[in-house]
């Protein structure tokens, strides 16, 4: 009961993502639903008493809740960048994409799930749709800043989807994956600063511009 | 003993309500380090409408003295329909949940007249906007009740109640619902309870010409539609059955859950009302289609069983 209120919280959460128009509230949204993956992660952890998972969930609060998000507030502040995201495709468009997307991610874990269990469905249906948005972010807004979140949230779904199909990564793998995403978003976070300071802008249909 | 069962829940239904609105304002003021008015307040406030004197505009016909009595009628009907916390019946099969959301068409189509009727150009925006959200809303609402209803094949709310246990479905369609109450309630992303700032308002905005018992009718009237909807959330999110013959020991255990989880419901909505803005009017289509989305996803769901 609780896990499948946790699911459906990272769901509406991603969906919620589509909707925004501005960078910030973006970057929130993103730390609201890393919130859920980490109460998701903690709930398995209580039921199944794993000291492990419980340094895997405490590691998830502190990356990506706490440091990373505010690392990208931080940098929207500082490259002070208008805030409007650029929609390719508006709200609404997005939202009937993702619900295809969901129905897909559904279909496609009906074929072949083992189990009739609701919760391992709703695991695996959302983790996908967690990725296909992520990557859905990532190819239709225009700003970069919105790439490090998509790929971020794409990094969310895969842990989740690791979590429920094998029940976690081996203990060392998940703890160099949360560095590793971490530096990731750092060094994007540089990067973009960067871009931002040569071509004083960071829309991506843009960058291919030639610049003397 | 049915019917006196019936009754009862509907008198403590329209006594409680108020203290719902009381007890939501209370934990927002909490959450900003306010004191806040005293829980009481709606009740208060009740009662001085009813002891002031009601003036009614010259310019005004019938619509406007016979609205805020259809408005309360309506709702007060509602309650007969929706499980608050008794679930084994309904009004003796004479309708089902979607009633319930006819009757709510019923009031809101006679406060959206009286809001027109004096002629001022609040009432008129108010009525305007409000029927432009509720032709938002009411999709959303009848398709979340069809993917609930389609657990046990009836709309009506007994049998509804039957086929508990959680299923993905209706977690989906209860978070769509959620939506639903927010806009319905006139909590924060749609519109503002506690402001009469001209821009905002919806609700209060057909409202502004009503004075002293009328007014009092139309509160109880807003918070007891209130109590309704979040009576409906928690059936969907946390059905509680009770066989047909309630005994004593049954209806204090019902009465004390639905009394848990009207709190839980406050404090939820509090919270999400601190940690959202108010949404200009264009914006609220997305919100709400971000419902609408959901209901739907909800059916996708059912559809292959889950």
């Amino acid at each position: 009961m609780m896990t499948l209120f946790f699911l459906t919280g990272i769901l509406v959460l991603t969906y919620a993502m589509l909707v925004c128009h501005r960078i910030p509230a973006l970057i929130q949204n993103f730390r609201l639903q890393s919130l859920f993956l980490f109460l998701v992660t903690l709930d398995f952890a209580v039921r199944h008493r794993e000291a492990k998972v419980f340094v895997v969930a405490g590691l998830l609060l502190l990356v990506k809740v706490i440091l990373i998000p505010s690392f990208l507030s931080r940098l929207v502040k500082k490259i002070k960048v208008d805030e409007r995201l650029g929609l390719f495709l508006n709200p609404l468009l997005s939202l009937i994409s993702a619900l295809f997307l969901t129905w897909g991610a559904s279909v496609f874990c009906s074929w072949f799930l083992y189990t009739r269990q609701t919760a391992v469905f709703a695991a695996f249906v959302v983790s996908i749709t967690v990725v296909l948005v992520g990557f859905f972010i990532m190819v239709f807004r225009m700003k970069a800043l919105s790439q490090i979140v998509g790929l971020l949230v794409m990094e969310n779904g895969i842990f989740l989807l690791a979590s429920v199909m094998a029940g976690g990564m081996p203990f060392f793998v998940e703890i160099a994956i949360a560095f590793d995403v971490f530096v990731c978003a750092i060094i994007t976070g540089i990067f973009m600063y960067r871009i931002n300071k040569v071509f004083t802008h960071i829309e991506v249909h843009r960058l291919t511009d030639l610049k003397g | 003993m049915q019917y006196s069962w019936l009754l009862f829940q509907a008198l403590v239904a329209v006594f409680c309500a108020p203290l719902l609105s009381g007890f939501i304002r209370k934990v927002k003021n909490a959450l900003r380090m306010r004191r806040g008015a005293p829980l009481g307040q709606p009740y208060r406030n009740i009662v001085k409408y009813l002891a002031k004197e009601e003036i009614v505009s010259e310019t005004t016909s019938w619509i406007f003295r016979a609205a805020p009595f259809v408005v309360l009628g309506s709702t007060i009907a509602a309650l007969m329909f929706v499980p608050v916390f008794s679930f084994s019946f309904s009004a003796a099969g004479m309708g089902d949940v979607l009633t319930v959301f006819f009757l709510f068409a019923l009031g809101r189509f006679f406060l959206a007249l009286a809001g027109l009727d004096a002629g001022s150009a609040f009432g008129g925006m108010g009525s305007s906007r409000e029927m432009f959200i509720s032709s938002f809303v009411e999709p959303v609402a009848i398709v979340t009740v069809a993917v609930v209803a389609a657990h046990g094949w009836s709309a009506e709310s007994g049998e509804m109640s039957r086929h508990i246990g959680t299923s993905f479905s209706r977690m989906v369609a209860a978070a769509a619902l959620f939506m639903v109450v927010l806009a319905e309630t006139s909590r924060i992303p749609v519109d503002n309870q506690e402001t009469h700032l001209e821009l905002t308002m919806i609700h209060e905005a057909m409202l502004l010409e009503y004075s002293g018992r009328s007014l009092a009718m139309l509160e109880a009237a807003a918070s007891t539609k209130q109590l309704i909807w979040f009576s409906l959330l928690g059936g969907v999110l946390w059905p509680w059955p009770f066989g047909g013959a309630m005994t004593l020991t049954d209806g204090i255990a019902a009465m004390a859950l639905f009394g848990l989880k009207m709190i839980v419901g406050a404090l939820v909505v509090g919270l999400t009302e601190i940690g959202l803005a108010k949404m200009r009017l264009f914006r609220v289509v997305d919100f709400l289609g971000l419902a609408f989305l959901f209901s739907v996803l909800a059916l996708v769901i059912l559809s292959l069983g889950y």
